[in-house]
Protein backbone atom coordinates (compact mmCIF):
# COMPACT_ATOMS: atom_id res chain seq x y z
CA UNK A 1 0.00 0.00 0.00
CA UNK A 2 2.99 2.42 0.75
CA UNK A 3 4.30 1.26 -2.56
CA UNK A 4 1.41 1.94 -4.24
CA UNK A 5 0.67 5.79 -2.46
CA UNK A 6 4.25 6.36 -3.06
CA UNK A 7 4.29 5.60 -7.04
CA UNK A 8 1.40 7.69 -7.05
CA UNK A 9 3.17 10.42 -5.94
CA UNK A 10 5.59 10.04 -7.85
CA UNK A 11 3.53 10.06 -10.88
CA UNK A 12 2.28 13.59 -9.87
CA UNK A 13 5.54 14.75 -9.36
CA UNK A 14 6.46 13.65 -12.87
CA UNK A 15 3.19 14.90 -14.16
CA UNK A 16 3.61 18.40 -12.86
CA UNK A 17 7.50 18.83 -14.00
CA UNK A 18 6.15 17.95 -17.45
CA UNK A 19 3.28 20.30 -17.13
CA UNK A 20 5.76 23.14 -15.98
CA UNK A 21 8.50 22.08 -18.65
CA UNK A 22 5.76 22.27 -21.68
CA UNK A 23 4.23 25.58 -19.80
CA UNK A 24 8.11 27.16 -20.02
CA UNK A 25 8.92 25.78 -23.74
CA UNK A 26 5.60 27.46 -24.49
CA UNK A 27 6.48 30.83 -22.98
CA UNK A 28 9.81 30.99 -24.01
CA UNK A 29 9.09 29.76 -28.01
CA UNK A 30 5.91 32.89 -27.15
CA UNK A 31 8.48 35.30 -26.10
CA UNK A 32 11.02 34.61 -29.44
CA UNK A 33 8.48 35.08 -31.64
CA UNK A 34 7.02 38.05 -29.97
CA UNK A 35 10.24 39.43 -30.20
CA UNK A 36 10.69 38.57 -33.96
CA UNK A 37 7.70 40.23 -35.02
CA UNK A 38 7.88 43.10 -32.18
CA UNK A 39 11.70 44.11 -34.45
CA UNK A 40 9.83 43.21 -37.93
CA UNK A 41 6.93 46.25 -37.10
CA UNK A 42 10.15 48.81 -36.14
CA UNK A 43 12.38 47.89 -38.95
CA UNK A 44 9.32 48.33 -41.41
CA UNK A 45 7.57 51.66 -39.55
CA UNK A 46 11.53 52.81 -39.82
CA UNK A 47 11.20 52.67 -43.75
CA UNK A 48 7.81 53.64 -44.06
CA UNK A 49 8.65 56.98 -42.08
CA UNK A 50 11.62 57.01 -43.57
CA UNK A 51 9.85 57.55 -47.08
CA UNK A 52 7.37 59.86 -45.45
CA UNK A 53 10.03 61.86 -44.00
CA UNK A 54 11.83 62.06 -47.81
CA UNK A 55 8.85 63.48 -49.25
CA UNK A 56 7.53 65.72 -46.61
CA UNK A 57 10.91 67.58 -45.80
CA UNK A 58 12.31 67.71 -49.68
CA UNK A 59 11.32 71.52 -49.71
CA UNK A 60 13.05 72.57 -46.34
CA UNK A 61 16.66 73.80 -46.18
CA UNK A 62 19.43 71.27 -45.32
CA UNK A 63 19.63 71.92 -41.88
CA UNK A 64 15.94 71.63 -41.13
CA UNK A 65 15.83 68.67 -42.98
CA UNK A 66 19.15 67.23 -40.82
CA UNK A 67 17.27 68.53 -37.71
CA UNK A 68 14.01 66.35 -38.88
CA UNK A 69 16.18 63.30 -39.65
CA UNK A 70 18.00 63.41 -36.36
CA UNK A 71 14.79 63.06 -34.44
CA UNK A 72 13.40 60.19 -36.55
CA UNK A 73 16.43 58.43 -35.96
CA UNK A 74 17.08 58.96 -32.64
CA UNK A 75 13.59 57.16 -32.13
CA UNK A 76 14.83 53.82 -33.54
CA UNK A 77 18.45 53.52 -33.03
CA UNK A 78 20.78 52.30 -29.72
CA UNK A 79 22.77 54.99 -29.56
CA UNK A 80 24.54 54.37 -26.63
CA UNK A 81 25.17 51.07 -27.36
CA UNK A 82 26.82 52.00 -31.04
CA UNK A 83 29.18 54.47 -29.18
CA UNK A 84 30.23 51.40 -26.33
CA UNK A 85 30.58 48.87 -29.59
CA UNK A 86 32.47 51.15 -31.74
CA UNK A 87 35.34 52.57 -28.86
CA UNK A 88 35.72 49.23 -27.70
CA UNK A 89 37.87 49.22 -24.17
CA UNK A 90 38.80 52.99 -24.93
CA UNK A 91 35.07 53.96 -23.82
CA UNK A 92 35.33 53.24 -20.19
CA UNK A 93 38.16 55.59 -19.97
CA UNK A 94 36.32 58.55 -21.46
CA UNK A 95 34.85 61.38 -19.39
CA UNK A 96 31.30 62.05 -19.17
CA UNK A 97 31.42 64.92 -21.43
CA UNK A 98 33.34 63.16 -24.38
CA UNK A 99 31.28 60.62 -24.18
CA UNK A 100 28.21 62.19 -25.00
CA UNK A 101 30.33 64.79 -27.31
CA UNK A 102 31.21 61.23 -29.18
CA UNK A 103 27.58 60.24 -29.09
CA UNK A 104 26.56 63.66 -31.04
CA UNK A 105 29.65 63.01 -33.55
CA UNK A 106 28.21 59.40 -34.18
CA UNK A 107 24.76 60.66 -34.82
CA UNK A 108 26.01 63.27 -37.28
CA UNK A 109 27.93 60.85 -39.29
CA UNK A 110 24.73 58.12 -39.30
CA UNK A 111 22.72 61.28 -40.38
CA UNK A 112 24.90 62.38 -43.16
CA UNK A 113 24.74 58.43 -44.31
CA UNK A 114 21.27 58.67 -44.32
CA UNK A 115 20.47 62.05 -46.10
CA UNK A 116 22.85 60.48 -48.86
CA UNK A 117 20.68 57.83 -49.64
CA UNK A 118 17.02 59.49 -48.61
CA UNK A 119 16.61 60.84 -52.01
CA UNK A 120 16.99 57.36 -53.84
CA UNK A 121 14.95 55.56 -50.83
CA UNK A 122 11.59 57.36 -52.43
CA UNK A 123 11.56 55.35 -55.70
CA UNK A 124 12.78 51.88 -54.29
CA UNK A 125 10.63 49.21 -52.32
CA UNK A 126 11.43 47.33 -49.37
CA UNK A 127 10.55 43.51 -49.07
CA UNK A 128 10.96 41.85 -45.74
CA UNK A 129 12.60 38.31 -45.85
CA UNK A 130 13.30 36.05 -43.09
CA UNK A 131 13.82 37.33 -39.10
CA UNK A 132 15.51 34.99 -36.49
CA UNK A 133 16.26 35.30 -33.04
CA UNK A 134 19.64 34.66 -32.00
CA UNK A 135 20.56 34.32 -28.41
CA UNK A 136 18.51 35.55 -25.53
CA UNK A 137 18.59 39.12 -26.87
CA UNK A 138 19.34 39.72 -30.35
CA UNK A 139 16.73 39.62 -33.16
CA UNK A 140 18.33 39.60 -37.35
CA UNK A 141 15.67 40.85 -39.38
CA UNK A 142 16.66 40.35 -42.62
CA UNK A 143 15.22 42.17 -46.40
CA UNK A 144 15.99 43.50 -49.43
CA UNK A 145 15.78 46.65 -51.23
CA UNK A 146 14.57 46.46 -55.20
CA UNK A 147 14.49 49.33 -57.65
CA UNK A 148 11.41 48.35 -59.70
CA UNK A 149 13.12 49.95 -62.77
CA UNK A 150 16.12 47.70 -62.16
CA UNK A 151 18.51 50.61 -62.68
CA UNK A 152 20.30 49.68 -59.53
CA UNK A 153 20.77 46.08 -58.17
CA UNK A 154 19.03 44.59 -55.56
CA UNK A 155 20.67 45.55 -52.31
CA UNK A 156 20.57 42.49 -49.06
CA UNK A 157 20.15 44.18 -45.60
CA UNK A 158 20.05 43.12 -42.28
CA UNK A 159 19.48 44.68 -39.49
CA UNK A 160 20.22 43.76 -35.67
CA UNK A 161 17.67 44.99 -32.75
CA UNK A 162 17.49 43.77 -28.93
CA UNK A 163 15.72 45.36 -26.64
CA UNK A 164 16.66 48.49 -24.38
CA UNK A 165 16.40 49.01 -20.32
CA UNK A 166 12.56 50.63 -21.25
CA UNK A 167 11.74 47.12 -23.78
CA UNK A 168 11.74 49.01 -26.83
CA UNK A 169 13.24 46.96 -29.48
CA UNK A 170 16.14 48.93 -31.28
CA UNK A 171 18.67 49.06 -33.99
CA UNK A 172 22.09 47.91 -33.01
CA UNK A 173 23.99 47.45 -36.23
CA UNK A 174 22.82 47.49 -40.08
CA UNK A 175 24.64 45.25 -42.64
CA UNK A 176 24.42 46.08 -46.29
CA UNK A 177 25.74 43.41 -48.80
CA UNK A 178 27.35 41.52 -45.52
CA UNK A 179 29.19 45.21 -44.84
CA UNK A 180 28.81 46.08 -41.09
CA UNK A 181 28.17 49.56 -40.20
CA UNK A 182 29.52 48.81 -36.97
CA UNK A 183 32.60 46.69 -37.87
CA UNK A 184 33.64 49.34 -40.53
CA UNK A 185 32.88 52.31 -38.14
CA UNK A 186 34.73 50.28 -35.11
CA UNK A 187 37.63 49.57 -37.14
CA UNK A 188 38.22 53.52 -37.98
CA UNK A 189 37.67 54.90 -34.79
CA UNK A 190 40.27 52.09 -32.75
CA UNK A 191 42.47 53.20 -35.50
CA UNK A 192 42.64 57.00 -34.59
CA UNK A 193 42.53 55.62 -30.72
CA UNK A 194 45.12 53.68 -31.37
CA UNK A 195 47.48 55.99 -33.50
CA UNK A 196 46.66 58.84 -30.18
CA UNK A 197 47.26 56.56 -27.23
CA UNK A 198 43.39 56.26 -26.43
CA UNK A 199 43.42 59.82 -26.39
CA UNK A 200 39.58 60.45 -26.69
CA UNK A 201 39.93 64.51 -27.57
CA UNK A 202 42.09 63.42 -30.85
CA UNK A 203 38.97 61.48 -31.87
CA UNK A 204 37.00 63.97 -30.90
CA UNK A 205 39.35 66.35 -33.06
CA UNK A 206 39.30 63.87 -36.21
CA UNK A 207 35.25 64.56 -36.13
CA UNK A 208 35.46 68.08 -36.29
CA UNK A 209 38.03 68.13 -38.60
CA UNK A 210 35.94 66.12 -40.79
CA UNK A 211 32.80 68.00 -40.70
CA UNK B 1 53.56 28.04 -73.38
CA UNK B 2 56.86 28.39 -71.79
CA UNK B 3 56.13 31.78 -70.74
CA UNK B 4 52.64 30.86 -69.50
CA UNK B 5 54.63 28.44 -67.38
CA UNK B 6 56.79 31.03 -65.99
CA UNK B 7 54.56 33.59 -65.74
CA UNK B 8 52.06 31.82 -63.11
CA UNK B 9 55.10 30.05 -61.13
CA UNK B 10 56.05 33.81 -60.68
CA UNK B 11 52.67 34.48 -59.22
CA UNK B 12 52.87 31.91 -57.13
CA UNK B 13 56.55 32.57 -55.90
CA UNK B 14 55.20 35.95 -54.91
CA UNK B 15 52.04 34.76 -53.46
CA UNK B 16 53.80 31.95 -50.68
CA UNK B 17 57.05 35.19 -50.30
CA UNK B 18 54.51 37.56 -49.17
CA UNK B 19 51.58 35.56 -47.38
CA UNK B 20 54.64 33.50 -45.59
CA UNK B 21 53.72 36.46 -42.57
CA UNK B 22 49.99 35.84 -42.65
CA UNK B 23 47.41 34.21 -40.87
CA UNK B 24 44.04 32.52 -41.54
CA UNK B 25 40.04 33.79 -41.17
CA UNK B 26 40.08 34.19 -37.45
CA UNK B 27 42.92 36.08 -37.79
CA UNK B 28 43.08 38.38 -40.81
CA UNK B 29 44.01 41.15 -42.41
CA UNK B 30 41.58 43.33 -41.17
CA UNK B 31 43.39 43.54 -37.41
CA UNK B 32 47.18 43.39 -38.99
CA UNK B 33 48.76 45.69 -41.17
CA UNK B 34 52.32 45.20 -41.67
CA UNK B 35 52.92 47.78 -44.58
CA UNK B 36 50.23 50.41 -43.37
CA UNK B 37 52.57 53.48 -43.55
CA UNK B 38 53.21 52.49 -47.44
CA UNK B 39 49.77 51.72 -48.16
CA UNK B 40 48.69 55.00 -46.78
CA UNK B 41 51.28 56.93 -48.83
CA UNK B 42 49.54 54.52 -52.21
CA UNK B 43 45.66 55.26 -50.36
CA UNK B 44 46.82 58.99 -51.10
CA UNK B 45 48.01 58.83 -54.52
CA UNK B 46 45.52 56.90 -55.75
CA UNK B 47 43.15 59.14 -53.86
CA UNK B 48 44.63 62.19 -55.61
CA UNK B 49 44.42 60.73 -58.98
CA UNK B 50 40.59 59.89 -58.34
CA UNK B 51 39.90 62.96 -57.35
CA UNK B 52 41.62 65.02 -60.11
CA UNK B 53 41.19 62.45 -62.93
CA UNK B 54 38.96 59.46 -62.65
CA UNK B 55 36.15 61.59 -60.83
CA UNK B 56 35.39 64.04 -62.91
CA UNK B 57 35.72 61.66 -66.22
CA UNK B 58 33.23 59.34 -64.67
CA UNK B 59 30.94 62.16 -63.20
CA UNK B 60 31.15 63.39 -67.33
CA UNK B 61 30.95 59.53 -68.65
CA UNK B 62 26.95 59.64 -65.87
CA UNK B 63 25.89 63.12 -67.77
CA UNK B 64 26.29 62.33 -71.09
CA UNK B 65 25.56 58.29 -71.94
CA UNK B 66 22.16 57.64 -71.83
CA UNK B 67 22.08 54.52 -68.55
CA UNK B 68 20.91 52.01 -71.43
CA UNK B 69 24.12 52.95 -72.73
CA UNK B 70 25.91 52.75 -70.14
CA UNK B 71 24.47 49.44 -69.17
CA UNK B 72 25.51 47.78 -72.46
CA UNK B 73 28.75 48.77 -71.35
CA UNK B 74 28.77 47.35 -68.44
CA UNK B 75 27.18 44.11 -69.65
CA UNK B 76 30.35 43.79 -72.41
CA UNK B 77 32.53 44.21 -69.71
CA UNK B 78 30.79 41.90 -67.38
CA UNK B 79 30.86 39.06 -70.47
CA UNK B 80 34.78 39.52 -71.16
CA UNK B 81 35.68 38.19 -67.52
CA UNK B 82 32.87 35.31 -67.57
CA UNK B 83 35.79 33.26 -68.68
CA UNK B 84 37.74 33.65 -65.51
CA UNK B 85 34.77 33.15 -63.73
CA UNK B 86 34.11 29.26 -65.96
CA UNK B 87 37.84 28.59 -65.25
CA UNK B 88 37.54 28.86 -61.60
CA UNK B 89 34.22 27.76 -60.91
CA UNK B 90 35.36 24.53 -62.32
CA UNK B 91 38.86 24.16 -60.60
CA UNK B 92 36.86 24.84 -57.48
CA UNK B 93 34.63 22.11 -58.68
CA UNK B 94 31.75 24.32 -58.80
CA UNK B 95 29.53 22.31 -61.62
CA UNK B 96 26.61 24.55 -61.51
CA UNK B 97 27.83 27.70 -61.38
CA UNK B 98 30.77 26.43 -64.31
CA UNK B 99 27.52 25.17 -66.35
CA UNK B 100 25.71 28.55 -65.74
CA UNK B 101 28.28 30.74 -66.44
CA UNK B 102 29.36 29.13 -69.55
CA UNK B 103 25.93 29.01 -70.88
CA UNK B 104 25.13 32.71 -70.33
CA UNK B 105 28.38 33.92 -72.19
CA UNK B 106 27.70 32.18 -75.01
CA UNK B 107 24.10 33.09 -75.70
CA UNK B 108 25.46 36.48 -74.97
CA UNK B 109 28.42 35.91 -77.21
CA UNK B 110 25.91 36.47 -80.13
CA UNK B 111 25.60 40.44 -79.05
CA UNK B 112 29.90 40.53 -77.70
CA UNK B 113 27.89 40.06 -74.63
CA UNK B 114 26.30 44.09 -74.95
CA UNK B 115 22.81 42.78 -74.66
CA UNK B 116 22.26 40.43 -71.71
CA UNK B 117 19.65 38.18 -73.18
CA UNK B 118 19.16 36.87 -69.45
CA UNK B 119 18.25 40.51 -68.22
CA UNK B 120 20.24 39.64 -65.40
CA UNK B 121 17.89 37.61 -63.55
CA UNK B 122 20.11 34.73 -63.41
CA UNK B 123 22.60 36.02 -60.60
CA UNK B 124 25.93 34.09 -60.80
CA UNK B 125 28.85 34.94 -58.52
CA UNK B 126 31.99 36.08 -59.86
CA UNK B 127 35.09 33.73 -59.65
CA UNK B 128 38.67 34.73 -59.59
CA UNK B 129 41.90 33.02 -58.66
CA UNK B 130 42.24 34.20 -55.59
CA UNK B 131 38.70 32.70 -54.40
CA UNK B 132 40.21 29.52 -55.77
CA UNK B 133 43.00 29.66 -54.01
CA UNK B 134 41.12 30.58 -50.81
CA UNK B 135 38.40 27.59 -51.45
CA UNK B 136 42.70 26.17 -50.96
CA UNK B 137 42.78 27.59 -48.04
CA UNK B 138 45.61 29.68 -48.85
CA UNK B 139 45.45 32.57 -46.48
CA UNK B 140 44.73 36.01 -47.68
CA UNK B 141 47.44 37.40 -46.22
CA UNK B 142 48.35 41.22 -45.14
CA UNK B 143 46.43 43.95 -46.55
CA UNK B 144 47.62 45.90 -49.62
CA UNK B 145 46.99 49.22 -51.61
CA UNK B 146 47.62 48.62 -54.97
CA UNK B 147 48.73 51.73 -57.34
CA UNK B 148 45.83 51.91 -59.92
CA UNK B 149 43.99 49.31 -58.49
CA UNK B 150 43.25 50.08 -55.60
CA UNK B 151 42.84 47.53 -52.44
CA UNK B 152 43.45 44.24 -52.14
CA UNK B 153 45.21 41.17 -49.85
CA UNK B 154 48.31 39.58 -50.91
CA UNK B 155 46.01 36.61 -51.91
CA UNK B 156 43.62 38.43 -54.36
CA UNK B 157 46.46 40.61 -55.94
CA UNK B 158 48.21 37.67 -56.65
CA UNK B 159 44.86 36.03 -58.19
CA UNK B 160 44.31 39.23 -59.94
CA UNK B 161 47.51 39.19 -61.82
CA UNK B 162 47.52 35.15 -62.71
CA UNK B 163 44.40 35.72 -63.78
CA UNK B 164 45.04 38.45 -66.30
CA UNK B 165 48.44 36.93 -67.77
CA UNK B 166 47.18 33.50 -67.87
CA UNK B 167 43.93 34.68 -69.85
CA UNK B 168 46.67 37.08 -72.24
CA UNK B 169 48.58 34.05 -72.83
CA UNK B 170 45.42 31.91 -74.04
CA UNK B 171 43.48 34.49 -75.83
CA UNK B 172 44.90 35.74 -79.60
CA UNK B 173 46.72 39.43 -79.74
CA UNK B 174 43.26 41.12 -80.70
CA UNK B 175 41.04 40.33 -78.08
CA UNK B 176 44.71 41.31 -75.68
CA UNK B 177 44.47 45.14 -77.11
CA UNK B 178 40.19 45.18 -76.98
CA UNK B 179 41.14 43.91 -73.19
CA UNK B 180 44.02 46.62 -72.44
CA UNK B 181 41.32 49.40 -74.54
CA UNK B 182 38.47 48.08 -71.59
CA UNK B 183 40.61 48.67 -69.20
CA UNK B 184 40.18 52.96 -68.28
CA UNK B 185 36.81 51.85 -69.32
CA UNK B 186 36.20 49.65 -66.99
CA UNK B 187 37.82 51.94 -64.22
CA UNK B 188 35.44 54.74 -65.11
CA UNK B 189 32.13 52.28 -65.29
CA UNK B 190 33.52 50.54 -61.47
CA UNK B 191 33.68 54.59 -60.69
CA UNK B 192 30.66 55.63 -61.71
CA UNK B 193 28.36 52.92 -59.99
CA UNK B 194 31.01 53.14 -56.67
CA UNK B 195 30.33 57.11 -56.51
CA UNK B 196 28.41 57.39 -53.87
CA UNK B 197 30.07 55.31 -51.65
CA UNK B 198 33.41 56.29 -52.89
CA UNK B 199 32.39 59.78 -51.33
CA UNK B 200 31.18 58.43 -48.14
CA UNK B 201 34.50 56.67 -47.78
CA UNK B 202 36.47 60.27 -47.92
CA UNK B 203 34.42 61.99 -45.96
CA UNK B 204 34.98 59.50 -43.26
CA UNK B 205 37.59 60.77 -40.50
CA UNK B 206 40.29 57.76 -41.33
CA UNK B 207 39.41 57.12 -45.03
CA UNK B 208 42.03 54.78 -45.52
CA UNK B 209 40.54 52.33 -42.77
CA UNK B 210 37.44 52.35 -43.69
CA UNK B 211 38.02 51.54 -47.21
CA UNK B 212 40.18 48.38 -46.01
CA UNK B 213 37.12 47.56 -43.93
CA UNK B 214 34.72 47.78 -46.81
CA UNK B 215 37.11 46.22 -48.94
CA UNK B 216 37.83 43.35 -46.75
CA UNK B 217 34.10 42.55 -45.42
CA UNK B 218 32.89 42.73 -48.96
CA UNK B 219 35.95 40.72 -50.68
CA UNK B 220 35.09 37.45 -47.62
CA UNK B 221 31.51 37.95 -48.35
CA UNK B 222 31.86 37.12 -51.91
CA UNK B 223 34.38 34.60 -51.21
CA UNK B 224 33.44 32.52 -48.14
CA UNK B 225 29.27 33.42 -48.50
CA UNK B 226 27.26 31.61 -45.31
CA UNK B 227 30.28 30.29 -43.71
CA UNK B 228 31.55 33.94 -43.01
CA UNK B 229 28.65 35.11 -42.01
CA UNK B 230 28.17 32.08 -39.31
CA UNK B 231 31.96 32.90 -38.24
CA UNK B 232 31.89 36.63 -38.09
CA UNK B 233 27.93 37.08 -36.50
CA UNK B 234 28.39 34.19 -33.99
CA UNK B 235 31.66 36.43 -32.59
CA UNK B 236 29.82 39.69 -33.39
CA UNK B 237 26.49 38.23 -31.07
CA UNK B 238 29.11 37.75 -28.46
CA UNK B 239 30.47 40.96 -27.93
CA UNK B 240 27.16 42.61 -28.06
CA UNK B 241 25.34 40.48 -25.86
CA UNK B 242 28.21 41.12 -23.38
CA UNK B 243 27.85 44.97 -24.32
CA UNK B 244 23.72 44.60 -23.71
CA UNK B 245 24.73 43.36 -20.26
Amino acid sequence: MKNFYNSLNFKKVLCITFFLFLSFQFLTFKAYSDNIKNSEVIVLKMIADAKKHAQKTIKLSPKERSLKIEILIKQFINLDFMARATTGSFWKKATNTQKETYKNALLKQIVITIEEHLNTLATLSYKPLKSEARGKKLVYVKGIIKDDSKKIPDVNLLWKLAKDKKGNFLVLDLEIEGISLISSHKAETMSILRKNKGNFNALLDTYTKSD
Amino acid sequence: MKKLKSRFSYSLILLFVLSGCSNNLNNSAESTDPFEGLNRNIFAFNKSLDQNILSPVSTAYVKTIPHSVRNSISNHLGWMNTPSTIVNSTLQMDLENTILASAKFMINGLSLGFYDFDNNETKIPKKDLGSTLAKLNVPEGPFLMVPFLGPKTVRDFTGTLSDRQNLSSISSNSVNNLSLLEVPVNLVDKRSKLAKNIENIYESPDPYTKMKSYYIQNRRKNVYGDKYFEIKNSKSDLEFEKLLQ
